[in-house]
């Protein structure tokens, strides 16, 4: 008897757990690190080497952490320009499109317009939120005006702000000295100012520390968050309660869409100091991942990023280190997120069974 | 004149186009029964390796071909297990699954070239079949034509548009959707595959990281613009083959038009398409997960 009334017990001690929104995030973290082990194992490296290798790679160091700090504005903004409008109902995969298209608007600023440095700097930061913004009008009317899924027309949008940017530095922006497609550099007066906090950064730290913590207030605090809410829930019937549905997702989208404009921006001015072939990482379309693993708080997606951001930078020095090839960081971005759906679906799939 | 330009340019099209059109039949047919395909890019992609090491370790086109045909078959059915059996968001899912195939393939291709030289050096083309088209090429024109046949006019063609249309309805008339679905998807994902090899074996005859380079996204460009018909998504793939084609040209000529004007033809277009016919003809249940009630 005793022991049967344990066993049942442990199952709800078991179910508590199971029921509990932190175990998915890091039951799909653990079972991830477990294939990603595997896989170091088959190339004859041990899966402890790879996490020292990795860590040591991104923080070690005053150079390596604040490398690992500047790879973080990027994610986060990145991550909440998909978080935000998917509160809303609208899935902006087109992230990576925006941020190159408000990065090479920040470069023409920058090397067109003269005026005094903290002027010229601010309009290039403008002018990328207002690329990134422009970017996503074309979804965002196509979809509210023609019903046209935005998951589509945000992902074709890509390509073509890709291939536009690419068109540029190769044509009218380049560097007419330089041998492959790339503008000119930022004038040294005019790059994102630096300061040192224990490592050094400059100020897109705070815009984004900023931004993150705006968001997650409008979500949580304002009666925009609470609009949102229901526009993502069933749009209809947030209609049919006199919420503007059309309106809640422009908003959503716009200020998302600007978002990552602001982030190409910033990695322009602050961090690469050119937009040239292959100047950008995949900061667009890891704001995918980490918008899904943040979940239901906002707050959450600036260690994501920053654990991205620890993904990004070490992954070289592990193939150095280890040999293990440094692709393997995409594993670990797209694992996570997929085991982590899966297991949410399989969670929500379990209680019907039981009610049959 | 024009014989010693058209006669090249005609082909150099075709061959651009021949994997788009693989890869947009999967979509064409992964859609037509409600599930959307995103990951596509990364099914092709491990195709393409797939089909190389096939050829590199086997020493045969076609073995190399079927062992694409397998990888297909495996990451189709974990995207069918994933999106169609618990079911996960299709579209979070296929991003996410790109991902991940572009780091494990990018693993796996290093792993193989430590192992065996050969895998990093050019491996042997297919000699043409017929008319100067690749094997490729032929099997393209079959699949093309064969599932538009299957899809518009056969039984379980039109049982699997119904279930894209309506998975509720479809499925009180008596059809097993989520056993159907997970065929189909499977299947989708098998000619993704092919895309892939297409890609390698037919065409390129090597492998490197992120090979596709957003090919995928392109078939997929080119189903949306064929309006989910076989024969139409063939269509758009052909031309945005020739604008790939016009862009290789331009780039080797150095004048004239900026190449990458070209290579923007498949999204502009495709944003037009979607303007002008909007949702029309769009299988209406596409994305939606089809929870058993």
């Amino acid at each position: 008897m005793a022991k049967q009334k344990t066993g049942t017990m442990l199952s709800a001690f078991a179910q508590r757990i199971w029921d509990s929104p932190v175990i998915v995030p890091v039951l799909s973290l653990l079972l991830s690190f477990l294939i990603v082990s595997i896989m170091a194992m088959i190339f004859g490296v041990s899966p402890g080497a790879i996490l020292v290798a990795l860590f040591e790679g991104a923080l070690k160091g005053k150079y390596a952490m604040s490398s690992t700090v500047k790879e973080t504005i990027p994610l986060a903004l990145c991550g909440l320009a998909v978080y935000l409008p998917y509160r809303a109902g609208f899935f902006n995969i087109g992230g990576q499109g925006q941020l190159e298209i408000g990065a090479i608007t920040a470069m023409a600023v920058v090397l067109y317009v003269n005026g005094s440095p903290a002027a010229v700097m601010a309009l290039a930061l403008l002018a990328a939120v207002a690329a990134g913004l422009l970017a996503s009008v074309v979804p965002l009317v196509l979809k509210l005006k023609r019903g046209a899924n935005e998951v589509t027309t945000t992902i074709m949008m890509n390509f073509a702000c890709i291939q536009f940017v690419h068109a540029m530095i190769t044509g009218p922006m380049k560097d007419q000295s330089a041998f492959y497609g790339t503008t000119e550099g930022v004038p040294q007066a005019l790059r994102l100012p630096e300061f040192s906090l224990g490592v050094n950064m400059h100020i897109g730290v705070f815009m984004a520390l900023l931004l993150v913590v705006a968001t997650y207030w409008l979500i949580r605090r304002t009666s925009y968050g609470v609009q949102l809410k229901a526009v993502g829930g069933k749009p209809s019937v947030a209609e049919a309660s006199g919420i503007s549905v059309s309106r809640v997702i422009t908003l959503a989208v716009l200020v998302g869409s600007a978002f990552a404009g602001l982030a190409g921006g910033i990695q322009a001015l602050g961090v690469t100091y050119r937009v040239a072939e292959g100047w950008s990482k995949d900061w667009g379309f890891s704001g995918i991942p980490i918008a899904f693993l943040a979940g239901n708080n906002a707050l959450a997606i600036i260690p994501i990023a920053f654990l991205f951001a620890i993904l990004e930078t070490g992954a070289r020095y592990m193939q150095f280190m280890t040999g293990v090839p440094a692709a393997l960081t995409y594993v670990f971005q797209g694992l996570p997120v997929m085991i982590f759906v899966a297991l949410n679906a399989w969670r929500s799939m379990k209680p019907k069974k039981i009610q049959r | 004149m024009l014989e010693g330009w058209l006669g090249p340019f005609v082909l150099a099209s075709l061959r651009a186009a021949t994997p788009l059109i693989f890869c947009a039949l999967s979509v064409v047919l992964a859609e037509r029964a409600g599930v959307v395909h995103i990951g596509v890019e990364g099914v092709m992609l491990s195709g393409a390796l797939a089909g190389l090491l096939g050829v590199v370790y086997f020493g045969d086109a076609y073995l190399g071909i079927l062992l694409s045909v397998l990888v297909g078959m495996v990451t189709g059915l974990l995207l069918a297990f994933i999106t169609v059996y618990l079911p996960a968001d299709q579209i979070v899912t296929g991003i996410v699954f790109n991902l991940f195939s572009l780091g494990m393939t990018s693993f796996v291709f290093r792993l193989a070239a430590e192992n065996n030289a050969a895998v990093q050096a050019l491996i042997p083309g297919m000699p043409a079949v017929v008319l100067g088209l690749s094997p490729f090429m032929v099997m393209a024109i079959i699949f093309t034509v064969f599932l538009w046949w299957f899809l518009f006019r056969t039984g379980p063609g039109l049982k699997i548009r119904s279930m894209g249309e309506d998975a509720h309805a479809a499925h009180a008339a008596g059809i097993n959707i989520i056993f159907t679905r997970m065929i189909v998807l499977t299947a989708a994902a098998v000619l993704s595959a092919l895309g892939g090899a297409a890609l390698t074996i037919g065409w390129v005859r090597s492998f490197t990281d992120n090979i596709t380079l957003g090919r995928g996204f392109i078939a997929l460009a080119a189903a949306y613009c064929g309006r989910w018909n076989p024969l139409l998504a063939a269509v758009a793939c052909i031309i945005f083959g020739a604008g790939e084609a016009l862009a290789f040209r331009a780039q080797a000529a150095g004048t004239g038009l900026n190449p990458h004007y070209y290579l923007m033809i498949p999204y502009v277009l495709t944003l037009l398409v979607v303007a002008v016919a909007g949702k029309g003809r769009a299988p209406a249940d596409v994305g939606k997960p089809y929870l058993r009630r």
